[in-house]
């Protein structure tokens, strides 16, 4: 078969034989630099089993016959470009040419959590490390060879130069002798402006495969001897299965799980007619009646209004009531968001053999590291007996982190001793997710005579995804990213978070607070704006004077929309900024309304810092696909619930924007160094919303403080 | 269960089936061709999109004796074609996948397009690629088809 062929690179994708199977190998150590101290990140941390080194990233680096080289890669992979990323880090100390490049999955022991945007934050450093030292060692056997300094030898495209005398030597030949030196644990980098691979839009090393059906997810996972499963989660949240219901005609077995029932069969379609077709009963907790849309949205009213905000608030300086009290000018105003499915293209899936020695699994998954704890856990097999496959990830977006789906395969492979891959009907996958919070935001803002912003006070009210997974204290603050720390100058702050304790399960979406108190920051700072009848961009620009980066960036969008111009007829404009995963983004968007009640997106124009761009290319796609999924998520994205009950069931109700109603969107890029690198993979979704909930507000006066925008219009048909 | 004889990508392959099992089953799990992708099981998302004599259609709910007796082109078979093999590249070129799920689907439906209109039209290109892409690759596809008719 012909094969596509891209111009720098062939990939080896994830590959499933022995990492260490190669001629020769040159084996790099490297810890990794002090992690990013965000409450995300600790609470990671801090959940870790004992036993999993999942907070550390080791890396190595093999030299193989052909003299490519394989970088170990430690992360999930879910198109957000990490596994090029890390790889360009490795390549540019190992001063390799970029088609030499090779990856393979790192073993779960040594995986990292993917999820907050640090995939290049936290591991970015420590790829570059192991690939400096991999190649001084190889320098070290050229010049041990030569009997001269390292200092003489030259090395380009994984061959080692003797300047004097131009003898050769290919990594290839040096590696066996490589491999029995001890690296520096502080070897040489090669510096910023020397770069030839970091910074540059080097072709993604898993694209190849994703065009010609070669590349595997896990749905497409094939072992032999495999047999189908599929489940039936009970519908309502909280329920557990009464009893195991009887095997169907033509099944291979039912397996209770708990929460719900798997159907094992032979191929996947005859599991989930199985699935469906099983008359199930359920026993469901008295509770269930409390979990109503309605009944959640007054209870966080009720919250707003007398809960108890967590202690000591998230942010408080000055006296922010007291300023507010006196202010010239106020507005005061309250947003409310929905719970968000994450919808992930490729449904939650996860193919597992358990033997009674031994335990292999194949997932997609966003926390390989877990995935192991998971399968030790069920099977009660030590570690060395559990292996993990990390699979591509049809999308993650925060969902492929939990172990649900994960613990079920492993569980029914137990119970029927065969290998076996189960799968989610969509239909399960987006009535059983673990949404984005719901929230309620009450923004509090006052002016002083000058026009002037003197005080924010935010208080957030939304369930918690750390709480509910014991991670945090009941008194700590959850969902408060995107409300403090804010750029603007204001010298009195608030910022109080109150728990919302609805039973829906909540998990991490990309984003997750900041998606949430952006909207409602950005859009009541423009509701200030609207009311001293200052040009929202100058309003803004006032309170950045003392941040020049963010200024910039805002200043950058703004320029690139045109916004000191007039828009054209029946079109109007809005901005929003969002500082988050060590990021800046601004946003400039024009909207119209081609008829009455339904906006439109011309244009969106974005910039954004993300202190240092590793891939110019790759930081463009993901602002525009985070905009992409900001669009859908702001016009029609939620999950209700009726007595426990999830609305969400399929495209059918679950709208997504379509590549016809895409506007143009520009990406700026600016840089701030190497330093102050942040995360790009969520940064795109927080401004969304407040920006076209701006300029819907220019252009028809109407101010939207609730999402989704559309909710009655989020079916999709075909 | 009933022997089927398929023709995919041109080669043929004889099978017991249930002949109600959706097409796309067939091919994922019984063919055992996984570039084909489960995303809805509805016909709305197209993630499943196949060729059947030559036309693009939704695999998803289509009966497995519906692909008796036809030609059967999947993604592992598109880089046969010439027009083909060009979009392909140039979805590599433009570096337009992110997660690349629903891609395949983008893939056929985009040839398909591009075999009936040499130079199609945003507008074409807009109506003939209904595929939901949940990563927003949607910009790149665009620019993807434009490159590959010289546009």
């Amino acid at each position: 078969m012909t094969r596509v062929n891209q111009k720098s690179s062939s990939s080896t994708g994830v590959s499933r034989r022995a990492f260490l199977g190669g001629t020769a190998a040159v084996v790099a150590m490297f810890a990794l630099d002090a992690a990013p101290g965000s409450k995300m990140a600790q609470a990671l941390a801090a959940s870790l089993p004992s036993d999993a080194t999942g907070g550390a990233v080791n890396g190595w680096i093999q030299i193989n016959a052909d003299n490519t080289v394989t970088i170990a890669f430690g992360g999930a992979e879910m198109g957000q470009g990490i596994l090029t990323g890390l790889a360009q880090a490795a390549a540019e100390e190992l001063m390799v040419a970029w088609s030499q490049v090779r990856t393979q999955a790192a073993p779960a022991s040594q995986s990292y959590i993917t999820g907050g945007s640090y995939g290049i934050r936290a591991n970015f450093n420590a790829m570059r490390i192991a690939g400096a030292q991999a190649r001084e060692v190889l320098v070290a056997s050229a010049a041990a060879t030569w009997g001269i300094a390292a200092g003489s030898c030259s090395v380009t495209d994984g061959i080692v130069t003797n300047t004097v005398t131009k003898a050769s030597l290919s990594f290839a030949q040096l590696a066996k002798d490589a491999a029995t030196r001890t690296p520096s644990a502080s070897p040489t980098l090669t510096g910023t402006s020397q770069f030839r691979v970091i910074g540059r839009s080097m072709a993604r090393l898993d694209i190849p495969s994703k065009v010609d059906g070669s590349a595997v997810f896990g749905i497409d996972v094939r072992v032999p001897g495999m047999v189908y499963a599929a489940v039936r989660n009970c519908p309502t949240i909280g329920g557990t299965l009464a009893k195991t219901p009887a095997k169907p005609a033509g099944a291979i077995a039912v397996v209770p799980l708990g929460t719900a029932v798997a159907v094992v069969a032979s191929n996947t379609w005859a599991a989930f007619r199985a699935a469906e077709a099983l008359s199930v009963s359920w026993t469901t907790p008295s509770t269930a009646s409390q979990l109503n849309s309605a009944t959640i949205a007054a209870q966080a009213q009720t919250l707003m209004a007398t809960g108890t905000p967590g202690s000591p608030a998230a942010e408080r300086i000055g006296d922010a009531a007291g300023s507010f009290a006196s202010a010239s000018s106020k507005v005061e105003a309250t947003y409310s968001l929905p719970y968000l499915p994450h919808v992930c293209m490729e449904v939650l899936n996860c193919t597992a053999s358990v033997t009674a020695t031994s335990c292999e699994v194949w997932v997609p998954t966003q926390a390989a590291s877990w995935v192991q704890a998971t399968a030790m856990a069920i099977t009660g097999l030590p570690a060395s007996a559990v292996t993990v496959h990390p699979t591509l990830l049809g999308g993650g977006l925060g969902r492929k982190i939990e172990q649900d789906y994960v613990s079920q395969a492993i569980t029914v492979s137990k119970a029927v001793g065969k290998p076996v891959k189960l799968t989610w009907r969509r239909e399960e996958d987006l009535s059983h997710d673990q949404y984005r919070p719901m929230g309620l935001v009450r923004v509090r803002l006052g002016a002083d005579a000058s026009g002037a912003l003197t005080s924010l006070a935010v208080r957030t009210v939304a369930p918690s995804p750390l709480f509910q997974r014991g991670w945090m204290a009941p008194t700590g603050n959850d969902n408060v990213e995107g409300a403090e720390g804010l750029p603007y100058a204001i010298p009195n702050r608030l910022v109080e978070y109150v728990r919302h304790t609805a039973a829906v399960p909540v998990g991490f979406w990309r984003s997750v607070g900041n998606s949430i108190n952006c909207f409602a920051v950005e859009s009541a700072i423009d509701e200030l704006a609207t009311s001293l009848r200052v040009d929202p961009l100058e309003f803004r620009r006032r309170m950045l004077a003392s941040d020049p980066r963010t200024l910039a960036v805002l200043q950058r969008a703004a320029s690139d929309i045109g916004w000191s111009s007039t828009p054209p007829a029946g079109v109007a404009r809005g901005l929003a900024i969002s500082n988050g995963f060590g990021s800046i983004v601004a946003l400039a968007v024009e909207v119209s309304q081609p008829t009455t009640g339904v906006m439109r997106v011309n244009r969106v124009a974005c910039a954004v810092d993300c202190g240092f761009v590793v891939n110019p290319g790759q930081v463009e796609s993901q602002l525009q696909g985070g905009i992409i999924q900001g669009i859908s998520s702001a016009f029609w994205g939620q999950t209700t619930f009726s007595n426990g009950v999830a609305s969400s069931r399929n495209f059918s109700n679950t709208r997504m924007l379509l590549m016809k109603e895409t506007p143009s969107i520009t990406v700026s890029q600016l840089q701030s160094g190497l330093d102050m690198i942040g995360g790009i993979g969520e940064v795109g979704v927080p401004p969304v919303a407040p920006a076209l909930a701006n300029a819907w507000s220019r252009l028809t006066g109407t101010r939207m403080r609730s999402l989704p925008f559309f909710p009655s219009a989020n079916h999709m048909d075909d | 269960m009933t022997a089927m004889t398929y023709n995919v990508n041109g080669r043929k392959y004889q099978f017991d089936a249930d002949s109600g099992m959706p097409l796309l089953w067939v091919i994922r799990d019984i063919i055992g061709l996984t570039g084909t992708k489960y995303g809805c099981g509805v016909e709305i998302c197209k993630a499943c999109t196949v060729w059947i004599d030559g036309s693009p259609e939704k695999s998803c709910e289509k009966r497995a004796s519906e692909g008796v007796g036809v030609k059967i082109t999947t993604i592992e078979g598109l880089s046969a074609t010439p027009v083909g093999l060009r979009l392909q590249q140039a979805f590599v070129d433009v570096q337009a996948p992110q997660c690349g799920y629903c891609q395949s689907g983008m893939l056929m439906a985009a040839t398909s397009l591009v075999a009936r209109s040499p130079k199609p039209t945003d507008a074409q290109i807009d109506s003939a690629l209904g595929n939901i892409c949940a990563c927003g690759t949607y910009p790149r596809v665009k620019q993807a088809i434009r490159k590959a008719t010289g546009q």
